[in-house]
C-alpha cells in the first residue's frame, strides 16, 4: 500500500542531488537574452541622470557653475553637494578596528576632490544622451593641491595630505603574529630579503554598474534598484545617508553580470540616485558606462610588502616578517583594508612557519579607491610566500616540490590555531580539516612533475624557454557572521526559497535548488527561488568571500528543515496527534492516522486545508538564521607550465594544474567552471591588466582597448583538474567555498613559471608583474646570470 | 514595424534641437520605418526604441563583442555605429537568430558546456557562432580563434566557451551534411 501510494503520487527515494553536474536552469533565458539585467530592466518615465566627475586628481574646489548646463536642452536639475539633503555622507567600511583613521569615502565631494573620477555634481536631464550634453557645460573651478599617487612616497612625513586634519596619510595599521614574533636567524639559517611590489588591477566585470530609483507606496516608500553583492548592506546604508527608517528603504538587485568583488562596496551613486530620486519626486536611472567604470569602479591589488624569511639550511621556514602597505586610493571602499590584512592572515597558507610578525598598512593616495577583487589580498599573500620557497630551493639546491613538502602541515595537525592572524571579526585565523601534502602530491602528480625537466629540454631544442610554477595557498571562505534565508510552501504545492545570495554567475540559483531539493528528498522542478529583494529577505550578510553555497546554502538547506517541523507541527495539530508519530520521509509526510498514508509535499496544502475543514489551502512559512562563528579554509595546489617565444616575447601556457579540496561538492560542474574562470582571471592579471596613472594622478588606462583582458587564446591548451572533497567541520554539511581560488593560485603560480622559465637571466620576479612581452623581452637583454648566487650568511644578533 | 520617431526610448520633442533623420532598416525580418536623432547608437536604437534587449552594451568601443548583431550577413559592433549607419540594412539580432522557444541546438550545446555563468557576454558570443555555422566554419579550422578574439568572457575562463563553440560547429556539419544525403 506504502510503495503503491508512493508510486501513484510520483514520490520518489532521495534524489541526491549533491555532487551531481545538474545543468544550470537559468541558462535558458541567459541564452536567449532575456537575463534581466540592469539596464534591461524597464525604468517608466525615468530621467536620466550623467555624473560630473572630477577631472582633477586632488584640488580644492571653488565654484561649481551650473547656469549653462541648466540652460541644455531637456535637462531637469542639476545637483551638487549642497543641493543634497543628506543626513550622512560617509560610505561604510566595515574593516575599521580600533586606532583605524576615518577616511570613509564621501558620497559627493564637498569642497575637497581626492581623486579623478570623483562624482562632484549630478546632471538629470531627460535622456543620456541630453545629460552628457549638459554635463559638459558644468563648470568647476578647482584650485590644485599637490597630489601624491605612490604609496610609498606617500606614507613618508612630508608627502601631500589627502585628509590634512588626520595628520598622516597612513590611515590603518594591522599587527599580526604568531608563536615567536621576536625570531632570529641563528648561526647557519639562511635569510632571503624581499621587496614584493603588486599593481593596481579593476574587476571589469562585463556588466558595468548601474541603480535606479523610484517612489513607491504612494511616495512613502524608496525603491532602489542596484548592481550590488550587497542589497541589504545597501538598504542600511541608503535608510542612513537619508535619514529614512529602514522599512521605507526597499532594495532589490536583478541577475547580475558579474561581480568579482567589485559590486561587494556600497558606491556613491548608490546614495545619489535615491537621494536624487527623493528631492525631485522623480524615477531616475543611471547606467554606468565603461570610461566611468575605470575612473570610479573599485580599483585592487596595489601593494608593496617587505618580506624577511629566516630558512634553515633543510629548508624548513622557521619565521617570516613582512610589513606591507596597501595602496588603498582617496577613501576606504566598503572592505577596502582587508586586502592588506590578507597578507598577514593568509601569506603562510599550507605552511607551517611557526613565527610570524607581520606589520600592515593601508596608505590612502590621490587614486580611485580600492577594495576587494576576487581572491582579496590572497593572490598577493600566495604570491610572496611561494616565491620565497622558490628563492630558498634554488640557494639551498633544495627540489621545488621538496622545500614545499618540508614545510607543509600535516594532517594531523589540524584543525591549527594560526595565532592572532585573523580579521577584524575573527582575530585567531583556525584551519579546519585537510590533507596539504595529499594534495600537493596529487598536482604534482597530474602535472607530471617529475618529467618536467625532459619537457624542458624539448622545448629548449625548439628554441623556446619552458617553466614550471607550483603554489599552494590557503583560503578563508564561508565567512559569517551569520546567514538567512526564507521558505514558502505554497498554495499549489510547490516550494519558494528566498535566498540572500545573489546571482552573480556562479550559478547560486542551482546550487541553492539543489541543496533544497536534497534536503526535501523532492525534484528539483519543484523548487523555486528567489534572490536580491530587501522585502522578502530584510536581513543578510551577502555575496562575497566565496560564501555563496557553503553559507547562503547552508541557510537555505536549514530553512528547508525548519519547513518540515512546520509541516510535521501542521499535521499534527490538524491530526491531533504528537509530531512524533509522523515523520518526513522521501519528499512527504508519512502520517499513522487514521491508516499509514504517504502524503507527497505537492498535496499537503490541500490536505491540510482538508483537514482543517478550511476552503483554500494555507501557504505555509519558515525562515532561518544560520550562525558562523568560524570560516572554512578551501586549499588547492596549482602547477603552471609557461613556454616563452624568446624572439618575440610571447608567453602560452601549454599545461595548467588544479587539485584542490572545497570540501562537500555540491554541483562538479559549476565548481569547475569557478576554477577555470578564476585561474583565467589571475592569468590575465599576471599578464596582461595593468592600470597605469600618471604622474599627477590622471588615469592613462580608461577603456577596455586600454585595459588588455585575457582573451580566448589565454586559456592554457591543456587543463588538468582534481577534486578532493574533505567536509569540513565548521559548516553543517561540510561545504566551504570555492568562488576565489583560482586567482588566487593562479598569480603565484604563473609567477613561479615565469622566473623559472628565465632562471638562467639576471631578472628578478618579485611581484605581480605584469609580465607581458614587453617585460619578458626587457628581461632577455640582461646578461645571463652567472650563477646560483651565493648564500647570504645569516646575521648574528 | 511602425515605431514613433526617437532619440533613446523618447519620441523626439522639438525643444531638445536634435538633428533628425529618416531611417529604414529590416529588423529580424520585419520593416522598420522611423525618424531617429542623428547621434543616436545603433546599439541603443536596438535596445531602447526596439526593445531588442539580448544585445548588451559593456564596453562601448567594440572591444568586447557584447552587442554583436548581424548586418547584413556580417557579424559587427552595434555599440561603435550610429542607426543612421544602417541605413537599408537588414539586421539580425539575437531575438532573431534564435529560435522562437527553448534553446536551439546551439543553446543547448552551451547550457550542456557549462560555456556561460553570468551571461552577459553570452548573446553576442551566440551571434557570432550562428554566423560561423552560417560560412561552414570547420570546428578545427584556425578561423576558429579569430572568430573568437571578438569577444571578451570575464567568467568562464573561455575553455568551456571553446568546447561549446566546436561542438557547435560540428553538430552542425553534421546536420547539413545528413541533409545533403
Amino acid at each position: 500500500m506504502k510503495e503503491e501510494a508512493r508510486k501513484s503520487t510520483g514520490a520518489s527515494p532521495s534524489r541526491e542531488y549533491i555532487g551531481k553536474r545538474v545543468l544550470r536552469a537559468e541558462d535558458i533565458e541567459l541564452l536567449r537574452g532575456r537575463g534581466g539585467f540592469l539596464a534591461d530592466l524597464p525604468a517608466p518615465h525615468a530621467a536620466e541622470i550623467c555624473m560630473v566627475r572630477s577631472t582633477e586628481a586632488h584640488a580644492m574646489v571653488r565654484a561649481i557653475r551650473k547656469e549653462r548646463a541648466l540652460a541644455s536642452p531637456g535637462v531637469i536639475a542639476i545637483l551638487a553637494a549642497g543641493d543634497l539633503d543628506l543626513v550622512d555622507d560617509a560610505l561604510p567600511c566595515v574593516d575599521m578596528i580600533p586606532g583605524t583613521l576615518d577616511a570613509r569615502h564621501r558620497v559627493i565631494a564637498r569642497d575637497r576632490v581626492r581623486y579623478v573620477g570623483q562624482v562632484v555634481a549630478l546632471v538629470v536631464a531627460e535622456n543620456r544622451y541630453l545629460a552628457e550634453d549638459a554635463a559638459a557645460l558644468v563648470e568647476i573651478e578647482y584650485e590644485s593641491l599637490p597630489p601624491v599617487t605612490d604609496h610609498m612616497a606617500a606614507k613618508n612625513p612630508g608627502a601631500p595630505l589627502l585628509y590634512p586634519e588626520l595628520g598622516t596619510n597612513v590611515v590603518y595599521q594591522v599587527t599580526q603574529c604568531d608563536g615567536n614574533a621576536d625570531f632570529a636567524a641563528r648561526d647557519g639559517d639562511l635569510v632571503i630579503r624581499k621587496r614584493y611590489e603588486f599593481h593596481r588591477q579593476i574587476a571589469v566585470p562585463l556588466e558595468p554598474r548601474g541603480v535606479t530609483a523610484k517612489l513607491i507606496d504612494d511616495g512613502q516608500r524608496l525603491h532602489v534598484e542596484s548592481c550590488t553583492q550587497l542589497p541589504q548592506v545597501l538598504r542600511l546604508a541608503v535608510a542612513g545617508a537619508l535619514g529614512l527608517a529602514l522599512d521605507h528603504v526597499r532594495v532589490t538587485v536583478p541577475r547580475l553580470g558579474g561581480g568579482f568583488g567589485c559590486k561587494e562596496m556600497v558606491y556613491p551613486e548608490e546614495i545619489l540616485v535615491p537621494a536624487a530620486t527623493r528631492k525631485l519626486q522623480r524615477p531616475l536611472r543611471w547606467l554606468e558606462d565603461r570610461r566611468e567604470h575605470f575612473a570610479s569602479a573599485t580599483h585592487a591589488r596595489e601593494e608593496t610588502v617587505d618580506a624577511e624569511a629566516v630558512v634553515a639550511p633543510d629548508g624548513t621556514f622557521l619565521g617570516l616578517r613582512l610589513t606591507g602597505w596597501c595602496n588603498i586610493g582617496a577613501a576606504y571602499g566598503f572592505v577596502g583594508n582587508t586586502p592588506i590584512t590578507a597578507m598577514g592572515a593568509m601569506v603562510r597558507g599550507p605552511y607551517r612557519v611557526p613565527n610570524l610578525d607581520a606589520q600592515m598598512f593601508s596608505v590612502v593616495t590621490n587614486k580611485t579607491p580600492l577594495n576587494v577583487l576576487r581572491g582579496a589580498g590572497g593572490p598577493q599573500a600566495a604570491l610572496v610566500m611561494e616565491r620565497l620557497l622558490d628563492e630558498a630551493a634554488s640557494i639551498l639546491a633544495i627540489d621545488r616540490a621538496e622545500i614545499r613538502r618540508r614545510n607543509l602541515i600535516q594532517p594531523g595537525e589540524l584543525p591549527l590555531d594560526r595565532g592572532r592572524t585573523g580579521f577584524a571579526g575573527s582575530y585567531h585565523t583556525v584551519y579546519d580539516e585537510g590533507d596539504y601534502p595529499r594534495c600537493l602530491e596529487a598536482g604534482l602528480r597530474l602535472a607530471e612533475y617529475e618529467n618536467f625537466e625532459s619537457q624542458r629540454k624539448a622545448a629548449a631544442a625548439c628554441g623556446k624557454l619552458r617553466g614550471m610554477g607550483i603554489a599552494m595557498y590557503v583560503e578563508i571562505t564561508a565567512v559569517g557572521p551569520y546567514e538567512t534565508a526564507r521558505i514558502a510552501l505554497q498554495p499549489d504545492g510547490t516550494i519558494l526559497l528566498f535566498s540572500s545570495i545573489m546571482p552573480v554567475g556562479q550559478g547560486s540559483e542551482t546550487t541553492q535548488r539543489q541543496l533544497v531539493a536534497e534536503e526535501l528528498g523532492i525534484s528539483m522542478e519543484q523548487v523555486a527561488i528567489r534572490q536580491g529583494d530587501t522585502d522578502e529577505v530584510p536581513d543578510a550578510v551577502g555575496t562575497f568571500a566565496s560564501r555563496g553555497a557553503a553559507a547562503g546554502g547552508a541557510a537555505g538547506r536549514m530553512v528547508a528543515r525548519e519547513l518540515v517541523k512546520k509541516i510535521l507541527c501542521c499535521f499534527a495539530a490538524a491530526l491531533h496527534c504528537e509530531p512524533a508519530s509522523l515523520r518526513w520521509e522521501c519528499g512527504g509526510v508519512m502520517v499513522s492516522m487514521p491508516s499509514e498514508e504517504f502524503i507527497p509535499l505537492s498535496k499537503i496544502p490541500t490536505r491540510l486545508a482538508l483537514l482543517r475543514e478550511e476552503r483554500e489551502p494555507r501557504r505555509i512559512d519558515a525562515k532561518h538564521r544560520i550562525e558562523i562563528p568560524k570560516p572554512s579554509y578551501s586549499y588547492a595546489t596549482h602547477v603552471a607550465v609557461v613556454e616563452i617565444d624568446p624572439q618575440t616575447g610571447q608567453l602560452k601556457i601549454p599545461q595548467y594544474t588544479v587539485a584542490h579540496d572545497c570540501g562537500r561538492i555540491v554541483n562538479p560542474l559549476l565548481v569547475e567552471g569557478q576554477i577555470v574562470g578564476g585561474v583565467v582571471q589571475g592569468i590575465g592579471a599576471v599578464l596582461r591588466e595593468q592600470l597605469v596613472y600618471d604622474s599627477e594622478g590622471h588615469l592613462l588606462t580608461r577603456a577596455m582597448m586600454d585595459y588588455v583582458l585575457p582573451g580566448a587564446s589565454d586559456t592554457p591548451a591543456e587543463f588538468n583538474l582534481w577534486h578532493m572533497e574533505t567536509p569540513t567541520g565548521f559548516n553543517p554539511f561540510g561545504m566551504r567555498g570555492v568562488g576565489e581560488g583560482g586567482t588566487i593560485g593562479s598569480h603565484a603560480a604563473i609567477a613561479n613559471a615565469v622566473a623559472d622559465a628565465l632562471r638562467d637571466y639576471d631578472v628578478a620576479v618579485d611581484g605581480s608583474g605584469p609580465f607581458t612581452p614587453t617585460w619578458i623581452m626587457e628581461a632577455l637583454s640582461r646578461p645571463p646570470r652567472a650563477a646560483i648566487p651565493s648564500r647570504v650568511p645569516a646575521k648574528k644578533k | 514595424m511602425a515605431a514613433p520617431d526617437w532619440t533613446l526610448g523618447k519620441p523626439l520633442r522639438r525643444e531638445w534641437d536634435e538633428s533628425q533623420t529618416a531611417l529604414r532598416m529590416t529588423v529580424n525580418g520585419k520593416q522598420v520605418q522611423t525618424v531617429v536623432a542623428d547621434r543616436l547608437l545603433l546599439c541603443d536604437f536596438l535596445r531602447d526604441n526596439l526593445e531588442l534587449k539580448a544585445l548588451k552594451v559593456a564596453c562601448g568601443e567594440g572591444a568586447c563583442g557584447a552587442c554583436t548583431i548581424v548586418i547584413d550577413g556580417q557579424p559587427a559592433r552595434s555599440c561603435t555605429l550610429l542607426a543612421l549607419q544602417a541605413e537599408g540594412a537588414e539586421i539580425f539580432t539575437l531575438e532573431g537568430l534564435n529560435a522562437p522557444e527553448g534553446l536551439d541546438q546551439v543553446q543547448q550545446i552551451f547550457q550542456q558546456q557549462h560555456a556561460l555563468q553570468c551571461g552577459y557576454c553570452t548573446p553576442g558570443w551566440l551571434v557570432t557562432v550562428y554566423s560561423m555555422i552560417k560560412r561552414s566554419i570547420h570546428p578545427d579550422s584556425p578561423e576558429v580563434a579569430q572568430y573568437l578574439s571578438g569577444h571578451i568572457c570575464r567568467c568562464t575562463g573561455y575553455r568551456n566557451i571553446w568546447t561549446a563553440v566546436r561542438r557547435a560547429l560540428g553538430a552542425a556539419m553534421d546536420e547539413s551534411a545528413g541533409g545533403e544525403k
